[in-house]
């Protein structure tokens, strides 16, 4: 057995024996038996399916005075959502601006939005036929034990069609505790016994090698056990099932160069693994779904303070470095810097091609031309050998020591995890030990105290 | 080549073949007919055309080997759609060398809908199915009411829907078999006891009659030089070098002559839709690690349990 269900396994049957020789049951109580199936956290109760019932499926309205939030997302109109790569490039990146008059909502560069996303109908169709769930019907919800909050992101009464489209997650990859509640409603000997294995201590590497590693989704693992899915009882549908977790974007527009609008630069996630379906990102492609010429077509969304905070002094340029959609927090930085007046905009740029992947190409020669941005840019499938942005900061380390030495500059780097943080760091090194005299120790630590100081920030995604 | 072709008639059908129609009840019966006519006339009278069913083909076990040509999907308004398991009794029932001909609804961008192939997953489904010489012919564009109807049939939403025709080709050998190789010094000698040899070639290793006379030539009868030992025929055991199944080859070279080219064909063919575990249509939970179908979905699954819920009545 590997990994924490290795460790956590005997621990927790450990301390169970622990707690029951310090604290044993009182007489007539027995431990429920793991072949007791416990009650669901609510029940589900269908109206009738003729009286009337208000249009539950609106989306909720933000709560007045105050900012949008979780609970009261803001539901933006999509005024464009445009490609900015190539055709021809693997990856569709879009970049999607949102309406947000009337909304309250207040950002600055570095900020972020909240998206929370919904299934696609094709899905959702799909799961009510394997549940053999009617998507017109309302129905409320109520709690077994009692003063258990409602869950606050349903409506009531709801729909099933809301329930699947915009509250379970059925796209996620389902977890050992998914496998286990299941095996309670199978009437299939043959599926009960893999449901036991893929929750037993010793099946988690097969269940690791059954949904992790591919990224099997809640959907397909039900499609593989009809007859266990055919037969769970609605009232344990929350359960088995976890609610959509809304996504982060760096908002990549400024309120100062587009009032009363937001734009966020989005790339669609589509890889493939051994299923034969390519996986796709649940909120990425929706997004890009999403055709504000077919009607109005909204979006719950609202905003969250951003890790990375630029300089206020109009004098203290700003170093920026941002591959592939990375460059989103910048373009919203560079958008308020130039509108504010700040001059001194780096921006490092790396992307595969010239002609496919750089988007807001024209935004920034604009900006250049006009001496309000110096660019460098790394395409690093254009020529034979891999140029990189770490390779353009080190090209350009006298530029960048002066930057950071007279000028006080701040370091910026967003972008995808993986190896690039650690190549760009290890590039700056290297220009403050050339350029700047210093000794590999003295410009690790230089480094980390310009991370301490909030002079150098980073936020990497993966 | 064009000159095949107007020898052979349409479908490439030639008089006196054995021909099997398969189709699907989506096509009107009157174009079944009208198809079965047409080829009727082109093998002649004495030859009957068989007409399958494409759900039937399995069941009705027909002798193996046994038609020339196969045409399948062929009847005008057909939505049938081809698996392994199908165009391996294809294949089965085909004569070595025999053609099979098929036309199946197909969609243009690879995706989600697990029901309808693309055109590159249908040629792969034909050359996994034991066909070789795989080969599109041709597209064919559906009118909008056409690609509706069959959208509706497949359940299938998108607009990119064509009707592809494919050929392919039973190999030529049938597994087992053998055949004498022509080698041209095998053939019988002729009444000189040696093979006839080309006179200018001759004179070229004559010795001249002056060669002769020359006292330092010394002549031998070279059949003088083997003794009792080298006169004895080897025992075909030991010319053998270690076949390329020995030698651990698990890929047979392209013009096998050892047999292991069958022995993998056979193997191909039996690990087809037969699995180890006969779990295939269940699901990846329940499939072996060997299963050729790791990373589709159940087998209709979804099918079987409706059937069932039109007899349950909501709680």
């Amino acid at each position: 057995m590997q990994g924490p269900d290795a460790v956590v396994d005997p621990w927790l049957m450990a301390l169970w024996d622990k707690i029951l020789a310090l604290y044993p049951l009182p007489p007539g109580l027995e431990i429920i038996s793991p072949d007791v199936r416990l009650p669901p956290k609510y029940t589900l109760h269908y109206l009738p399916e003729d009286s009337p019932h208000p249009d539950s499926d609106l989306l909720q309205l933000a709560a007045p005075q105050a900012a949008p939030c979780e609970l009261h997302p803001f539901s933006a109109r999509v005024v464009s959502n445009q490609r900015v790569t190539a055709q021809s490039h693997f990856q569709d990146v879009r970049l999607i601006e949102f309406d947000i008059a009337g909304s309250g909502i207040t950002f600055s560069a570095g900020d972020v939005v909240m998206i929370r996303p919904q299934n696609c109908p094709e899905d959702v169709q799909q799961f009510c036929q394997l549940l053999r769930l009617e998507p017109h019907r309302h129905f409320v919800l109520e709690p077994t034990e009692p003063g258990t909050p409602l869950p606050p992101l349903l409506p009531q009464p709801c729909t099933i069609q809301y329930l699947v489209t915009h509250y379970l997650d059925i796209s996620c990859v389902p977890r050992r505790s998914f496998f286990e509640l299941l095996a309670y409603f199978s009437t299939n000997e043959l599926e009960r016994e893999k449901l036991q294995e893929f929750s037993s201590a010793q099946g988690q590497e097969e269940l690791y090698s059954y949904c992790n590693r591919p990224r099997r989704t809640t959907l397909e693992a039900l499609w593989d056990f009809p007859h266990t899915t055919c037969a769970i009882p609605a009232d344990y549908l929350l359960d088995l099932i976890p609610h959509i977790r809304p996504r982060a974007f760096s908002i990549a527009s400024s309120m100062l160069a587009h009032p009363e609008r937001m734009q966020i630069l989005v790339a669609v996630v589509r890889y493939k693994t051994r299923l034969s379906k390519p996986r796709r990102g649940l909120c990425s492609t929706w997004l890009a779904s999403l055709n504000p010429e077919q009607g109005d077509v909204r979006v719950p969304l609202w905003v969250k303070k951003g890790g990375m905070k630029f300089p206020a002094d109009p004098a203290t340029p700003v170093i920026m470095i941002g591959p592939g959609t990375g460059v989103a927090p910048f373009r919203a930085a560079i958008q308020e810097r130039v509108a504010l007046g700040h001059r001194g905009n780096c921006l490092f740029f790396g992307c595969r091609h010239k002609s496919k992947d750089f988007y807001c190409q024209t935004e920034w020669e604009e900006l250049v031309t006009k001496g309000l941005l110096t660019l460098f840019t790394a395409f690093s499938r254009d020529q034979e050998e891999k140029v990189y942005v770490q390779h353009r900061i080190q090209e350009n380390g006298r530029l960048v020591w002066e930057l950071l030495s007279s000028g006080n500059a701040h370091v910026y780097l967003a972008g995808n995890a993986k190896e690039m943080p650690a190549a760009v760091a290890k590039a700056l090194q290297l220009v403050l030990q050339l350029e700047g005299g210093l000794s590999p120790s003295e410009a690790e630590e230089h480094l980390t105290a310009l991370e301490r100081s909030q002079r150098f920030q980073s936020e990497t995604w993966s | 080549s064009q000159v095949f072709a107007a020898e052979m008639g349409e479908y490439g059908v030639a008089p006196g073949q054995r021909v099997a129609i398969v189709w699907d009840s989506s096509s009107p019966v009157e174009a079944l007919k009208d198809l079965v006519d047409k080829v009727q006339a082109l093998v002649g009278a004495d030859n009957r055309v068989s007409v399958e069913n494409v759900n039937q083909l399995p069941q009705s076990a027909h002798k193996e080997s046994s038609f020339d040509v196969i045409l399948s999907g062929m009847v005008p308004g057909s939505r049938a759609q081809h698996s392994v398991e199908l165009l391996a009794e294809v294949a089965r029932i085909l004569k070595p060398g025999g053609r099979v001909l098929l036309k199946e609804p197909v969609v243009t961008e690879s995706g989600e809908n697990g029901k309808i192939k693309t055109a590159a997953k249908l040629l792969t489904t034909l050359t996994l199915s034991g066909l070789v010489e795989v080969k599109e012919l041709q597209k064919e564009v559906l009118t909008p009411e056409e690609a509706q109807s069959v959208g509706e049939h497949l359940g299938y939403q998108g607009n990119d829907l064509l009707i592809i025709q494919i050929e392919g080709r039973k190999p030529n050998f049938e597994v087992g078999s053998s055949s004498q190789l022509k080698l041209s010094f095998a053939k019988t000698p002729g009444p000189s006891g040696k093979p006839s040899v080309d006179p200018t070639a001759a004179k070229l290793w004559t010795l001249s009659a002056n060669d002769m006379n020359d006292e330092g030539m010394d002549l031998l009868d070279s059949d003088e030089l083997l003794d009792s030992e080298d006169l004895k025929k080897p025992d075909p055991s030991s010319l053998r070098a270690p076949s390329c199944k020995e030698m651990g080859k698990k890929k047979a070279c392209k013009n096998c002559t050892c047999g292991l080219a069958e022995e993998l064909e056979q193997e191909k063919k039996s690990s087809q839709p037969k699995s180890a575990c006969g779990n295939c249509y269940l699901g990846d939970a329940f499939r072996c690690a060997s299963c050729p179908y790791l990373g589709m979905p159940a087998f209709k699954p979804g099918e079987k349990i409706l059937l069932q819920e039109n007899q349950l009545h909501d709680a």
